[in-house]
């Protein structure tokens, strides 16, 4: 097998139906996951990211492009990658009538994993992401965090190489989307790689080695958290009330955002000293803190979206 | 090598299956009342007709079998995305396929199992014609099941899909002469014996009327039933299995 968990190159669906102008969902789309990665597809609702997820995973055509998991063609040869993949499927949920020690096994069985192995890893599984006290609970009457919960279980359980997530903490409360973190943690530790979709921006900073941020069905920017908060300008932002009339003055120690009552100035670390003698020189109130991933997520796709418009 | 069949994980989904539907033990029963109450209405009518109406009576249970795959297909995929989950696995989407259909079929033998008990009490059956309903009635499970599951994999809403399924149940189930002998029907239409055997419930009830001796066909009439049921359930199965196949990735 190869290094590469995953590699996607150019890879373009167009949705057409029947009455409707034609969709590109993807526009093509290039990405590379190393094994024992743990990689966010992070963008807006609508940008592409559960398409490529689904292409990725076998369950779509896409209508160019090649995908290869492990080395093995994924579009021409689904059958041969399926037994290297799971997905947790967006908004999916467990057989109701099925308790989630239940759906685990059966699950894990009819992916060929034999009694022993699939008992084991159905109580590991359960216990890691908290749910051995409603574990022979019918499933239909969990919680909606709970249901959600099973569904991470089955699919971590089969220990397949490569997981595909998509938005698997949705509905989670803060506790059990850091069980789930956890347990991602260990199966990369473990050898699985995994690719996952959130907009829960701080999981995905959590998580992730890399995050790759699309818009319009297209990667915009690759990279660490780091690498893509650097992307605005600055790891740091300087908050100095707005009307200040030092907006000019500002401009030239980095980028100028306005958000209601407050300037921003995203920079760097060499250049704060400078900034906060200007406030105290004209007695101005001015914070200093780290530009979040948010922040920088909402720079970069609203200028994506802002030039799509010019 | 495109027709290979792999059955990865069959047994496991259908127990899966079969273990659903049990939970769904009220629909198991009611899914027999339409039956029941024809069988009451016959024996009020005109009880001579008793034997014939039972056997009806299990074609179109195993007809109705068809359309619970129809609805649990659909369901799991539009509610549940189940379906990603599975198809995304080593396990084959025959497997999928045909795990659902025969763990539903399962799960709704014990209604038939009675539906035979009073057909033994009514008409005691031979070892030919018992023979010949169970073929049958697999006949009309693969033809059904088949088109259930095709028909579920075009929607992408269960309301736009439940008025198909009431409309194949009256179809094939109550137009032609499943519930009442063909013989009423040609002697209004002489050659109404034709379209009506090539309908696979049909002509599955004809059939075994015919070797129960409840009824005669002409050598004609019993090639041209056995020929379209077997045809019939044998293509549909086969598509079933193709369209599985193409539908486990969507397009």
């Amino acid at each position: 097998m190869t290094e590469e968990a995953l590699r996607a190159v150019d890879v373009r669906k167009t949705y057409h139906t029947r009455g409707a102008p034609a969709v590109d969902a993807l526009r093509g789309v290039s990405l590379a996951l190393r094994k024992g990665e743990r990689v966010s597809l992070l963008g807006r609702n609508g940008a592409g990211k559960t398409t490529f997820l689904r292409i990725a995973s076998t369950l779509l055509v896409p209508t160019s492009g090649t995908v290869e998991v492990f080395g093995l063609d994924a579009v021409g040869h689904p059958e041969q990658v399926r037994p290297l993949v799971a997905v947790v499927p967006q908004e999916g949920k467990p057989f109701f009538h099925l308790t989630p020690r239940e759906q685990v096994y059966a699950y894990l069985r009819a992916r060929g994993v034999d009694r022993e192995t699939a008992k084991a890893r159905v109580e590991e599984a359960l216990e890691q992401m908290g749910i051995q006290e409603v574990a022979d609970r019918l499933s239909i009457t969990l919680s909606g965090g709970q249901k959600q919960r099973a569904m991470v279980a089955t699919v971590i359980a089969t220990e397949a190489p490569l997981l595909f997530l998509d938005e698997p903490t949705i509905g989670m409360d803060p506790f059990a989307r850091r069980g789930v973190w956890e347990s991602l943690r260990r199966l990369t530790a473990k050898g699985c790689t995994i690719l996952l979709t959130t907009h829960y921006l701080d999981e995905a900073e959590a998580l992730s080695e890399r995050l790759y941020v699309v818009e319009g069905g297209r990667v915009l920017v690759e990279g660490t958290a780091d690498a893509i908060k650097q992307q605005v300008g600055g790891t740091l932002k300087v908050s100095i009330p707005n009307g200040s009339g030092l907006e000019e003055e500002l401009s030239s120690f980095g980028k100028i955002v306005t958000d209601g009552g407050t300037v921003y100035v995203i920079t760097g670390p060499e250049r704060i000293n400078e900034i906060m003698g200007l406030a105290m020189r004209d007695r101005l109130a001015a914070t200093v803190g780290p530009v979040t991933l948010e922040e920088a997520f909402l720079q970069i796709v609203g200028r994506s979206i802002d030039q799509d418009e010019g | 090598m495109a027709f290979v069949f792999r059955w990865t994980g069959m047994t496991t989904f259908l127990a899966t299956e079969t273990r659903v539907q049990f939970h769904e033990w009220l629909a198991i029963g009611t899914g027999s009342l339409v039956q029941a109450a024809l069988l009451v209405f016959v024996w009020v009518l005109d009880p001579s007709l008793l034997s014939l109406t039972v056997i009806g009576a299990m074609v179109y249970s195993v007809f109705l079998i068809g359309q619970r795959v129809l609805n649990e297909a659909a369901y799991i995929r539009i509610d549940h995305k189940l379906n990603e989950l599975y198809h995304a696995s080593p396990m084959s989407p025959e497997s999928y396929f045909l795990g659902m259909s025969i763990g539903i079929l399962v799960a709704y033998t014990p209604p038939l199992v009675v539906l035979f008990a009073i057909l033994e009490f009514l008409h005691p059956m031979s070892l030919a014609a018992t023979g010949m309903l169970v073929l049958a009635l697999l006949c009309v499970w693969a033809f059904s099941s088949s088109l259930g599951y095709y028909i579920s994999t075009l929607f992408k809403d269960m309301k736009t899909i439940w008025p198909y399924s009431s409309l194949l149940t009256n179809l094939f189930g109550i137009v032609p002469p499943v519930f009442f002998p063909l013989s009423v029907l040609t002697a209004r239409f002489p050659l109404a014996w034709v379209p009506a055997l090539l309908v696979p419930t049909s002509s599955a009830t004809a059939l075994v009327e015919a070797v129960a001796g409840m009824q005669a066909l002409t050598p004609v009439q019993f090639l041209l039933a056995a020929g379209s049921l077997a045809f019939l359930a044998a293509s549909m199965l086969l598509f079933g299995i193709y369209w599985a196949r193409r539908t486990a990735r969507e397009s």
